[in-house]
């Protein structure tokens, strides 16, 4: 094409009125639906990403939870008859959340690099209303993967989950885990990336602060048959009531040996808020 | 700028009437409407130091200003105070009668657009979905949103390449697209930072067309550049910038004005003291600058001009540049140094 082709066009470009949408709160509304599905887009692309955040969870249930199961053949009041794989399932929805969050949040800093967070932030809407479409992305990318890997853990024959409460009564309290759990973890995230420059010390700090917190969640093995002094630790850990509300969602006969869904959502909302308020506090100078 | 006749005459010809027309049109709407970006001595200052002091500048609407000066001159600084992502520290910044930076003035965003120096785009999305979300940012309709885009991808002629990827694009059409993607939401004022850095000639010009098209239906250009042949060629005002500071400003006929036909360089190991006084009592020359061993005049003919000064240097003049004096020169005057786009060594 050359430029007087351009030019030529150019000339015939009309400067038509537009019909824009009305009142900010609406826009708002727009805006994060947009930055949801433009996300939502980038992630289908970054198959990665997307494949990395089920196959390990996957991976340790299988490897993991069949090893100690026949190898170790584990005993507690909380694991039943040794099934060490259907109690590690609750875990690994956890799991993949918190990989899957992690990922997502990141694409806070690829934006950056890639100039794309600065020209957002430069439209009609708050740097608030901008992470927090950003945030909505992660929290349902994050929630998603944890539901599918749910739904895999379902159909594995081997694995053995109670559902005390009924299978759609278990199935919604795992989805409002699960989206708290997001919530909570895109907050801390946004904390983090609002406050660290560079995309390794945002996965310096998340590998920090969240793998070991997640090894002491109960995940992996039963809070209440831990020494007194690691039961506390683990009660101070937020990842804990969100495993514990997987697992007795779908995993637990009854309650005895757990935490309890009324004392884990109140501990998960209550913090999730938190953490989210904290982090849209604060928008970094990215222009 | 040769003074040889050759095959691009034509197409200067008509640049020239088409800017002279831009430029009645700019004139008409300078009449009647209020400054666009108003900055009232202006500071920013950043840990290192100034970005700008004491600016203090008017952009009419309907013009192109083009802020000229080397890196580091102040010129993003300026660009950034008028899209709001900075408020001044001293003096006030207007756009459009009011503050950007002014907490819950974001909807005054909707009137600006902005073209950013570096490459904003993700080469993860395709061409129309890069546009797609920048209008729904905006607030634009679905409807009137798929319209636009149509026009627009006509427009920067990547009608056939809507649904790539970015990636795929070559520089001079992801610039387009960011062109395109800075005006989707008919702007009353558009910032552009380097908007043809790393392009080449070819793209330099399109893409400058398509500016010069987007002001003609009313919009405001802010443009910062370090090409000085832009800035003379397309820009209705512009303003040197030197060290974040504002030397001089007006129409490039006004800021050429005073110099003679040619201009030249010379490098120049020991000039005489005084050697500006001596130069300007010459006939046929005007202004000398001196800045250390580079001395710069303005004269109505260099082939008369330079064997004088060989003559009078004997010996001594290391290099001598001769060409036809551009804005270049006027900025030399102004700021008492040559014009290095990289920034000053």
């Amino acid at each position: 094409m050359t430029t007087r082709a351009i030019s030529a066009t150019a000339a015939t470009a009309e400067h038509s009125p537009v019909r824009r949408r009305s009142g900010p709160l609406a826009g708002a509304v727009i805006a994060c639906w947009a930055l949801l599905c433009r996300d939502l887009r980038v992630v289908l692309r970054s198959r990665s990403q997307l494949y990395s955040s089920l196959l390990l969870p996957l991976m340790l249930l299988a490897v993991l939870g069949i090893g100690i199961s026949d190898g170790l053949e584990p005993s507690s009041s909380v694991i039943r008859d040794g099934d060490y794989v259907s109690y590690l399932a609750a875990g690994m929805i956890a799991l993949t959340a918190l990989f899957s969050s992690t990922f997502s949040s990141a694409s806070f800093y690829r934006d950056r690099d890639s100039g794309m967070l600065r020209t957002v932030l430069a439209s009609p809407h708050s740097p608030r209303t901008i992470f927090l479409g950003k945030a909505l992305a992660a929290i349902v990318i994050g929630s998603v993967q944890a539901l599918v890997l749910l739904a895999v853990a379902v159909v594995i024959p081997g694995i053995d989950l109670d559902w005390q409460y009924g299978w759609l009564g278990g199935f919604g309290m795992v989805i409002a885990a699960v989206l708290l759990l997001n919530l909570l973890l895109s907050g801390f995230a946004l904390v983090v990336a609002t406050r660290i420059r560079t995309m390794q010390g945002f996965h310096l700090v998340m590998n920090l602060v969240l793998f070991p917190l997640f090894f002491l969640s109960g995940a992996f093995f039963p809070l209440g048959d831990l020494p007194g002094w690691l039961y506390v630790i683990g009660l101070a850990n937020p990842l804990s009531y969100a495993v514990d509300a997987l697992q007795v969602a779908a995993y637990a006969a009854d309650t005895r040996g757990f935490i309890g869904p009324a004392i884990d959502f109140a501990v998960l909302g209550g913090l999730a808020v938190v953490l989210f308020t904290l982090g849209l506090k604060r928008s970094p100078q990215v222009i | 700028m040769g003074r040889s006749i050759n095959g691009t005459d034509t197409l200067d010809a008509f640049d020239g009437q088409l800017n002279g027309l831009l430029s009645t049109v700019q004139e008409a709407n300078t009449a009647t409407q209020e400054a666009v970006v108003a900055l009232e001595r202006a500071c920013f200052r950043y840990a290192g130091g100034y970005g700008v002091r004491d600016i203090t500048l008017d952009l009419p609407a309907g013009a192109i200003f083009g802020l000229l000066g080397p890196n580091g001159a102040g010129k993003s600084t300026i660009l950034s105070l008028a899209a709001g992502s900075r408020a001044p520290q001293e003096g006030a910044v207007r756009v459009l009668g009011s503050s950007l930076a002014e907490k819950g003035n974001d909807r005054l965003r909707a009137r600006v657009g902005v073209l950013f120096q570096d490459t904003s785009l993700d080469p993860l999305m395709s061409v129309r979905e890069t546009l797609w979300l920048h209008g729904r940012l905006f607030g634009l309709a679905a409807g009137d949103l798929h319209a636009r885009i149509g026009e627009l991808l006509v427009l920067i002629g990547l009608s056939d390449r809507s649904s790539d990827a970015i990636g795929a694009l070559s520089g001079g059409m992801q610039r387009r697209l960011e062109l395109a993607r800075a005006i989707l939401h008919w702007p009353d004022l558009l910032l552009l930072d380097e908007p043809t850095l790393a392009l080449d000639p070819d793209s330099k010009v399109a893409l400058w067309q398509l500016l010069q098209s987007v002001n003609a239906q009313g919009t405001a250009l802010l443009v910062a550049t370090n090409d000085v042949a832009e800035a003379e060629r397309y820009c209705h005002t512009v303003a040197f910038l030197d060290a974040g500071r504002l030397v001089r400003s007006g129409t490039p006929a006004e800021l050429k004005r005073g110099l003679r036909r040619d201009s030249v360089r010379v490098e120049w190991a020991d000039p005489p003291d005084a050697i500006e006084g001596t130069l300007s009592a010459w006939e046929g020359v005007g202004s000398v600058t001196r800045a250390g061993p580079h001395l710069h005049a303005t004269v109505d003919d260099a082939s008369v001009f330079v064997p004088r000064l060989f003559a009078f240097a004997q010996g001594g003049i290391r290099a001598v540049q001769i060409h036809e004096s551009t804005l270049e020169d006027a900025y030399f005057q102004a700021v008492r140094h040559p014009f290095a786009p990289n920034g000053r060594e």
